[in-house]
């Protein structure tokens, strides 16, 4: 009698404990079920159809042959080059830098709140207005920076020069994103570890790599996760300071291109599914690869 | 004590390169607004002349007629309402799957995930569509919810990665120790929970504060436009002419409530730590 | 884990969930306000606003013309053109009654005709929206041999340079780039070569004027080989000399006057507005502008390049007979007037250039802006517009790519990249 007892009060007890979980979740699941369902399923549908919004008369279903199109044309694979290029250089500037920066955030001496503050503002900059003011900064010549190291360079009228503004302006833009997580991160650690620590001898370096960065890994890679999914889909910097020209265009450019510019909806939510599956692998990637193991179950009791 | 002073100066100097890093642009921005029409090609970082004519022209006409007071109105409380409906859902559902067990839980989490991932600008078309049948284009609503729905996955998992780290048994050891249940919350896990709770308020904020697609592409007047959106309506003196110096002010101007509002949140990110409920 | 803790969470959640809803009824409390009215219908226009205040004053008075029958309030679009394009495609695709006047970019005719979004003007209608209008212009706001839009306002380009540099301006293209090359200052030229569409009005220029076209029809390609490639190496010479802009490939309208300005170049081919400019930001370079016309590239006459707006009624709108008459005042005689006293825009009508307003918005060049207009070589008609514009940038850009030398590679590059663009197949 004792041990059915017991079970019956452990499954009303998760019982419970899962409508609660439910209610709590269903406002947030809700709140995005509703706005994305049916735009990603309409997305996805068009994507079948060979649709062009200016001649709606010609519109028939086609299966996957958009996708064939985009698959097997050049540029699509110059701008998962290019996509690609911009991503692993910008996160893996911004990892750095903003892990620096979120450990001077941590320990200034003076004027916390001047520098907590004034790191996050080029994230806060309206992104358009950001990108606008480092192509302004670069022009070759109406810009300072041109004056300032006295070239009269075009930056904007070479391939990788222009990569490398563009790949500025991201990172600028974006550090204080990874470096908000990381310091968020850093605040949580025990202080009392470092002072067991260096009366045990250990050096900074030892500190930093043994203390500092395994109990920093869940916010290194939610920061890393979110980055990199966001970097692949990079539009603004390059639409505003190249247009895509000279072989900078990224997926979301060409994507764009085919949706807004040219009204052709087939092709164009191809491409953003495309987009969507390219983020997907990434993701995949990260999740199982580097065990971001974000949806574990309850920590320890 | 020689150490101590050559931590200071490391550290300082780690300072001052970090303001440079991040105010520089910015400074740039400023120095634009400040320039005369004349002088925005001058390529000189300082402006060789100061005139607030930029500033003055985005506040002349008052509420009605200036392009730029009411899309900034719009702008903050569209972003203040994004902000603390995200938090509030996130943090149910991020407490949910820190610490519940339940069927599902990976399901949202990878829904929430899928949902960031896919371009915006394919949904828009789909959203004007509903938005206009539903009567809520143009409408502070009608951006809230896709600002809502778009900001909803990172705020989810910023607060998962932090809420799983926080002990809960403290929780359950502060009650043994005689405190009510919500005394223990109050004093033991909230402060715990802050430091992760700001930081997604201010990404959050951040977000809808920023977006241009959505704002462009879903309201059509003064009555919900918010100031990226605002920013493409600004003329210079004729059609072909760059208003270069009027939306760098703008952009000086929209900055400030981001730097109240972070200057804020950042002191309570690390409250956590002085609140002194965390050693042991 | 106790009962109380959860309890106090429940407690929590529903208090949370109560002020959520709270939120949401005063969001759409705050977002409900619109305001219903009885009375004349309200005819909307949808235009990017001009800096002079054209729009207003021409709305205000036709709807005192208007004489109580409805009201015309002007709505704004963004003043990029591609920006501008796409709100309102987003909207006719949407079949939005509340479109109903359309200030069109010239290069939208086509496309929105062929989709069915705008009404065709024909009858007396047409007889009096092209009363004394240049040729070239109604050709704009035509498609198909029928006119779809009311002509406004109209631009072409001229070739401003120094008097005090160059007492003679040049005749052709070549010529400008030789005398460039050997002066001591300012020995550049100024055009638009950026990757976006004032590359291809410079593009379509230069091909006009060598005595081709870039389409022959709606779906066909012309490029003639011999004057295109003429063309194309007009552009090469020009991108790999020294009389090249140094930001040659981002250059555009407003970064070409600011550089004739600040007395960079002393060639420089851009529309009307840079003599305006020029007086009010640099008065000593103004002393010194003179205008001359588009230059040739061979024996040819010149085309140079033309621009504007005409005002379309909305298919789907649900006052179109009033939208008719409101479109016709706006675009009509006073209103032509108003914009080039008020915004220094060209008149679409040709009578209006003997008349003293325009005379004194274009001291010393109004005939030049007339005769230019005559002259002028529209860009291609053609539902696909956006993609032959797309295809021809994205295989000229950036022009320093054009050997001038050897030219049949670009050009036959060119003419097949078209022929797929014009059919809409591919990616671009």
């Amino acid at each position: 009698m004792e041990a059915s007892t017991a079970r019956t009060h452990t499954s009303s007890r998760t019982r419970s404990e899962r409508k609660l979980a439910w209610m709590l979740c269903a406002p947030a699941v809700i709140a995005m079920l509703a706005v994305t369902a049916y735009p990603i399923g309409y997305a996805i549908v068009l994507s079948l159809q060979k649709l062009d919004l200016r001649f709606p008369e010609q519109t028939e279903f086609v299966g996957l042959s958009n996708y064939g199109t985009v698959l097997s044309s050049e540029l699509w694979w110059t701008d998962v080059f290019n996509t690609l290029f911009i991503m692993v250089i910008s996160v893996a500037i911004e990892l750095v830098l903003g892990m620096v920066i979120a450990l001077v955030m941590h320990r200034a001496i003076f004027g916390r709140a001047v520098v907590r503050t004034s790191v996050l503002i080029p994230y806060g900059i309206i992104t358009v207005v950001a990108a606008f003011a480092w192509q302004f900064a670069f022009a070759s010549d109406s810009g300072f920076v041109n004056n300032l190291i006295g070239s009269e360079m075009d930056w904007f009228g070479g391939r990788f020069s222009s990569f490398a503004v563009i790949i500025m302006a991201e990172v600028w833009k974006t550090t204080p994103f990874m470096a908000l997580l990381l310091l968020a991160g850093l605040v949580t650690i025990d202080g009392g570890l470092y002072e067991a620590a260096k009366v045990d001898g250990a050096s900074a370096w030892q500190r930093f790599t043994r203390i500092t960065l395994p109990l920093m890994k869940p916010a290194i890679l939610v920061a890393l996760l979110f980055r990199t999914l966001d970097a692949f889909r990079v539009f603004d910097s390059i639409f505003i300071m190249t247009r895509g020209a000279l072989d900078t265009e990224s997926v979301s450019i060409l994507g764009f291109n085919q949706l807004i510019n040219r009204l052709n909806l087939g092709l164009g939510s191809a491409v953003s599914v495309l987009i969507f599956i390219s983020v997907f692998l990434i993701a995949f990637v990260f999740v199982k690869g580097f065990g971001a193991r974000v949806e574990e179950g309850r920590p320890g009791g | 004590m020689s150490r101590g002073s050559r931590d200071y100066v490391l550290w300082s100097i780690g300072i001052v390169l970090v303001l440079i890093f991040a105010l520089v642009p910015i400074l740039w921005l400023i120095s634009i607004s400040l320039k005369p029409p004349s002088q925005i090609t001058d390529q000189r970082f300082i402006p060789a002349s100061v005139s607030f004519d930029n500033y003055k022209s985005l506040f002349e006409g008052g509420i009605d007629n200036s392009p730029f007071l009411k899309p900034l109105i719009n702008s903050i409380v569209i972003a203040l309402i994004t902000t603390v409906v995200a938090i509030t859902l996130a943090s149910f559902t991020a407490y949910a799957i820190a610490r519940l067990e339940f069927p599902g839980k990976r399901l949202i989490l990878a829904g929430a995930l899928a949902i960031a991932m896919f371009p915006p600008i394919s949904t828009v078309g789909p959203l004007f569509d509903m938005w206009r049948a539903l009567g809520i284009y143009d409408t502070y609503l009608g951006l809230i919810i896709p600002y809502l729905t778009f900001s909803l996955p990172l705020a989810i998992y910023v607060l998962v990665a932090f809420f799983r780290e926080i002990p809960w048994d403290l929780e359950q050891a502060a009650q043994v120790d005689g405190a009510t249940p919500f005394q223990a919350f109050r004093k033991v896990i909230l402060p715990l929970a802050a430091p992760g709770v700001f930081t997604a308020a201010i990404l959050v904020f951040i977000f809808a504060w920023n977006d241009f697609v959505f704002a462009i592409s879903l309201t059509s007047s003064d009555a919900s436009r918010t100031v990226p959106a605002a920013l493409a309506f600004f003329t210079g003196e004729s059609t072909f002419t760059a208003p270069t110096g009027s939306i760098a002010a703008a952009a000086v101007v929209v900055t400030i409530p981001i730097i109240v509002f972070v200057l804020i949140f950042q002191r309570r990110i690390v409250a956590g730590l002085t609140a002194g409920a965390v050693k042991g | 884990m106790g009962h109380g803790s959860r309890e106090v969470n429940k407690r929590t959640a529903t208090k949370a969930l109560a002020c959520l809803a709270f939120a949401a009824l005063a969001t759409v409390g705050l977002a409900a306000c619109g305001g219903s009215g009885s009375g004349p219908p309200q005819l909307t226009f949808f235009v990017a606003i001009q800096p002079g205040g054209t729009i207003e004053e021409t709305a205000a008075r036709c709807t005192k013309e208007a004489n109580g029958r409805y009201t015309i309030k002007p709505e704004l679009l963004p003043n990029d053109a591609s920006q501008a394009r796409e709100q309102l495609v987003r909207r006719l695709g949407a079949k939005d009654p509340s479109i109903d006047v359309i200030g069109l970019d010239v290069i939208l005719t086509g496309e929105f005709a062929n989709a069915g979004w705008i009404e065709p003007w024909q009858g007396k209608r047409k007889q009096e929206a092209t009363e004394e209008v240049f040729p070239s212009v109604i050709e704009t706001a035509s498609f198909e041999h029928k006119l779809y839009a009311a002509p406004f306002n109209t631009n072409t380009q001229l070739l401003w340079y120094r008097k005090d540099l160059v007492p003679k301006p040049p005749a052709t293209w070549n010529q400008m780039i030789e005398k460039a090359e050997g002066l001591k200052e300012a020995g550049t030229i100024q055009v638009q070569a950026e990757r976006y569409e004032g590359f291809m009005v410079w593009a379509n220029a230069l091909i006009d004027s060598a005595g081709t076209e870039i389409l022959s029809g709606p779906e066909s390609v012309d490029l003639e080989q011999k004057p295109t490639e003429e063309a194309l190496a007009v552009m090469g010479k020009l991108a790999n000399s020294s009389a090249a802009a140094p930001n040659l490939s981002t250059s555009n309208e407003d970064s070409a006057r600011l550089a004739f300005e600040a007395g960079e170049s002393a060639f420089m081919t851009n529309y009307t507005f840079a003599y305006a400019s020029a007086s009010a930001e640099a008065p000593d370079i103004a002393k010194n502008m003179g205008a001359a016309p588009f230059p040739r590239v061979n024996s040819n006459p010149s085309k140079p390049p033309l621009g504007g707006f005409n005002l379309a009624v909305s298919s789907y709108s649900d006052h179109k007979d009033m939208a008719f008459e409101a479109a016709a005042c706006l675009a009509g005689e006073k209103s032509q007037l108003t914009a080039v006293e008020l915004d220094g825009l060209p008149p679409s009508r040709s009578d209006l250039y003997e008349g003293k307003v325009v005379k004194k918005a274009y001291p010393g060049f109004a005939g030049l802006v007339k005769e230019s207009i005559e002259a002028a070589g529209p860009r291609p008609t053609t539902p696909a517009y956006q993609d032959v514009s797309s295809a021809l940038q994205r295989t000229l850009h950036p022009p320093e790519k054009i050997d001038p030398e050897d030219t049949e590679g670009i050009y036959d590059e060119l003419k097949s990249n078209l022929e797929a663009a014009v059919k809409r197949e591919g990616l671009l």
